[in-house]
C-alpha cells in the first residue's frame, strides 16, 4: 500500500469516526437537555403541589364547656326559714290557746322552749347542708380537672397524630414523585454517558485505525 | 436595528428553506450539467492546519535538547512544543463538537429561524451536492498561538466566513449552550404528558410502554351528570332530521386537574431558553394543528410571528407568560379536545340515533321533571 493510498484509508476512517463521535455527542447533549428539563419538571411538581389537608386540624378545645355543676349549688336557707316561720306561727297559736284557755305560764315556757329546739334543729340542718355541699363543690372540681386534663391530652394527641399523618403522607409523595422522575432522570443520564462513551470508542477507533494505515503505507513505501 | 433583524431573519428563513427543499427534493440529481461537472467535495480539512507543524516541532525539540532556546528555562519553547503534541486530538475533539452541533440542522423539526450559515457549514462538512470546493466552498481549521483552534467557513451562502473558536465553543458547550438550538418534540412530550393527567380511565394506558391506547378515554368523573345521577348529553344533529347525544365534560374540572401538570411541564421546557424560543417558532406561534405542523417543518413557517434569538433571548416574563399560554392552548386544541368532543354515550341505549325533534323535547321534559316549577 502507497502511502497516499494509506492516507485516503486514513482519513477515510477518520471522517467515519468523527461523523461516529459527532452523532453520539450529539445524542449525548440531547438526553443531558431531557433530564435538564425533566429536573425543572420535578422541582416545579414539587414546589406546587397541593397542600396536605391535616384531618385534626379542625378538633377545638372543649375544656371552656365543662363546668362544676356544683359549683353554684345554694344552701336550700328559704325551706329552712318557712320551718322557722312555721315554727313561730305555730308558738304563737299556741299561745293565743293557752291565753284563750287560761292555762299556766308554766306552759308557755315549755312552748318557747320546744320553739327554740326547733329553730336549733333547722340550723343544724342549714349546717349539715352547707358542709354536704362543700363536699360536692370539691369532688366537682376534682371531676371538673380530671376531664379538663383529658381534653387537653386527646387534643395533645391530634396534633400528633395530625402532624404525623401530614408528615407520612407529604413523605409518601414526596418519594413517589422523587423515585419516579429521579428513575427517568437516571435513565437519561445513563443514556447521555453511554452515548459520550460511544463517541470516545469512535474517535479512538477512528485516531486508531488512522494511524495502523498510516503506518502500513509508510512501511510499504519504504520496503 | 430591528429592521436588520428582521431581513436577517428572513434570509435565514430562505436559505434554511431552500437548502432543506433541494436535499429532500434530490434536484440535483436531475441537474445534468452538475451531473456531468466535476465534483470536489474533498477539503482536507486539517491539512493546512499541521503544515509545517513537523518542522516547527523539531526545531522546538532541537532548541530544547540543545539549550539554544530564546527563552529562559526555555519556557516558551515547551509551551509551543506542548500546545503541538495535544493540539492533533484537540482538532478532532473540536471538530467532532463542530459537527454535532451542525448536525442539529438536519433534525426534523429544526427551526428555520437559526442562523443559515450553520445549515450550510453542515452541508459542507457532510459534502451534500452544491457544496463542494469547486462550488467555491472551502474549510479549514487553524492553530492559535494562544491554544485555541478556529474552524473557518467560506462560500457563496456566506456573508462573511463563519468562524467557531474552539475555546468558545466548549465554553458554550460547559454552559449547557448551543450553537444550534434543537426543538424539542412538543408532539410526543405532549402525548405522554397526556397520559400523565391522570384525567383519563386507568385501563387507558398500555401497562408496558405507559402510552395511551386507541380505546382511550376521558374518566368518568369528568363528564357532566344530572342531579339524578344520569348523563347531561348535548343533542347533535346529524342530518335527515336525526339526531345522537354526545357527552358532555365538566372541562373547568379537566383544566384544574391537569394545570399543575401542564406548568410543570412547561417550567421544563423554559429551562433551556433557546429550545423554547425553537418550539415557539416550529409549534406554537402559528397556533397551527397537528396536521398542519407536519407542513409547516416541510416547508412553511410562522413568518412574522417568529421570535429572534438574538431579540428575544434572555426570554422576558412577557414572552415567558405568552410561551405559558400558547402551549396550553395547543395542548387543548390538539390533544385534550379530540377525547372531549363528539364522545357518544357509555350507556348503549343512549347512544342510539333519534328523531332530533323527538330528543329534544323528551329531553326538556326530562329537564322540567327534574326541576318542577314548586
Amino acid at each position: 500500500m502507497t502511502v497516499v493510498a494509506a492516507g485516503v484509508v486514513a482519513g477515510g476512517a477518520l471522517i467515519g469516526g468523527l461523523i461516529s463521535s459527532s452523532a453520539a455527542r450529539k445524542e449525548a447533549r440531547r438526553k443531558e437537555a431531557q433530564a435538564r428539563r425533566m429536573n425543572a419538571k420535578l422541582e416545579n411538581l414539587e414546589a406546587n403541589r397541593q397542600e396536605i389537608i391535616n384531618p385534626f386540624a379542625g378538633i377545638q378545645d372543649l375544656s371552656s364547656m365543662l363546668s362544676n355543676p356544683f359549683a353554684t349549688l345554694g344552701v336550700a336557707t328559704q325551706a329552712a326559714e318557712m320551718k322557722i316561720e312555721q315554727a313561730d306561727i305555730s308558738l304563737a297559736n299556741t299561745l293565743d290557746t293557752i291565753r284563750s284557755t287560761g292555762a299556766s305560764a308554766g306552759g308557755a315556757t315549755a312552748l318557747a322552749q320546744a320553739a327554740l329546739q326547733s329553730k336549733k334543729g333547722v340550723a343544724a340542718n342549714i349546717e349539715q347542708q352547707e358542709a354536704q355541699n362543700q363536699k360536692l363543690r370539691v369532688q366537682g372540681e376534682q371531676t371538673l380537672q380530671r376531664q379538663q386534663m383529658a381534653e387537653q391530652q386527646r387534643l395533645q394527641q391530634a396534633d400528633v397524630s395530625g402532624e404525623q399523618f401530614v408528615f407520612g403522607q407529604q413523605e409518601n409523595r414526596e418519594m413517589q414523585q422523587l423515585n419516579r422522575l429521579a428513575n427517568q432522570i437516571g435513565a437519561l443520564r445513563g443514556q447521555a454517558a453511554a452515548a459520550n462513551q460511544s463517541a470516545t470508542a469512535a474517535m479512538t477507533g477512528a485516531i486508531s485505525a488512522a494511524t495502523t494505515s498510516l503506518g502500513a503505507g509508510i512501511a510499504a513505501n519504504e520496503g | 436595528m430591528k429592521d436588520k433583524i428582521n431581513t436577517m431573519k428572513d434570509k435565514n428563513i430562505k436559505v434554511n428553506l431552500f437548502i432543506k427543499h433541494m436535499n429532500q427534493s434530490d434536484a440535483m440529481a436531475y441537474n445534468m450539467e452538475y451531473v456531468a461537472a466535476r465534483t470536489v467535495s474533498e477539503f482536507g480539512i486539517l491539512n493546512k492546519t499541521y503544515q509545517g507543524s513537523g518542522r516547527l516541532y523539531a526545531k522546538l525539540k532541537t532548541a530544547i535538547d540543545n539549550n539554544t532556546c530564546s527563552s529562559p528555562a526555555c519556557e516558551w519553547e515547551v509551551a509551543q512544543l506542548r500546545r503541538l503534541e495535544s493540539a492533533p486530538k484537540k482538532s478532532l475533539d473540536f471538530l467532532s463538537n463542530v459537527m454535532a452541533q451542525l448536525n442539529v440542522t438536519d433534525d426534523k423539526n429544526y427551526d428555520v429561524c437559526q442562523n443559515s450559515a450553520y445549515t450550510v457549514a453542515h452541508q459542507i462538512m457532510t459534502k451534500r451536492p452544491g457544496f463542494g470546493k469547486n462550488e467555491g466552498y472551502n474549510v479549514a481549521v487553524n492553530l492559535l498561538e494562544d491554544g485555541s483552534q478556529e474552524i473557518l467557513f467560506e462560500g457563496p451562502f456566506f456573508e462573511k466566513p463563519l468562524i467557531i473558536n474552539s475555546t468558545t465553543l466548549e465554553g458554550l458547550l460547559n454552559a449547557q449552550s448551543n450553537l444550534v438550538a434543537t426543538t424539542p418534540d412538543i408532539n410526543k412530550e405532549m402525548l405522554a404528558l397526556l397520559s400523565e393527567l391522570g384525567i383519563m380511565e386507568a385501563e387507558s394506558n398500555n401497562p408496558e410502554t405507559g402510552e395511551l391506547t386507541p380505546q382511550a378515554k376521558i374518566s368518568d368523573e369528568f363528564v357532566l351528570k344530572n342531579s339524578d345521577g344520569s348523563y347531561d348529553y348535548e343533542i347533535v344533529e346529524i342530518g335527515n332530521g336525526k339526531g345522537r347525544n354526545i357527552l358532555k365534560f365538566d372541562l373547568d374540572k379537566i383544566m384544574r386537574k391537569a394545570n399543575p401538570f401542564i406548568n410543570a411541564e412547561v417550567a421544563g421546557l423554559l429551562s433551556s431558553e433557546q429550545e423554547t424560543v425553537a418550539a415557539w417558532n416550529v409549534f406554537l406561534a402559528q397556533e397551527s394543528s397537528i396536521a398542519e405542523d407536519d407542513q409547516m417543518v416541510q416547508n412553511a413557517n410562522a413568518g412574522y410571528l417568529t421570535w429572534d434569538y438574538e431579540e428575544v433571548l434572555p426570554l422576558s416574563q412577557e414572552h415567558k407568560i405568552t410561551f405559558e399560554q400558547k402551549y396550553k392552548d395547543y395542548f387543548y386544541n390538539n390533544y385534550l379536545l379530540q377525547f372531549t368532543k363528539n364522545q357518544l354515550p357509555t350507556v348503549s341505549a343512549d347512544a342510539a340515533v333519534f328523531d332530533l325533534e323527538e330528543g329534544k323535547q323528551k329531553q326538556a321534559q326530562a329537564f322540567l321533571d327534574r326541576n318542577p316549577a314548586n
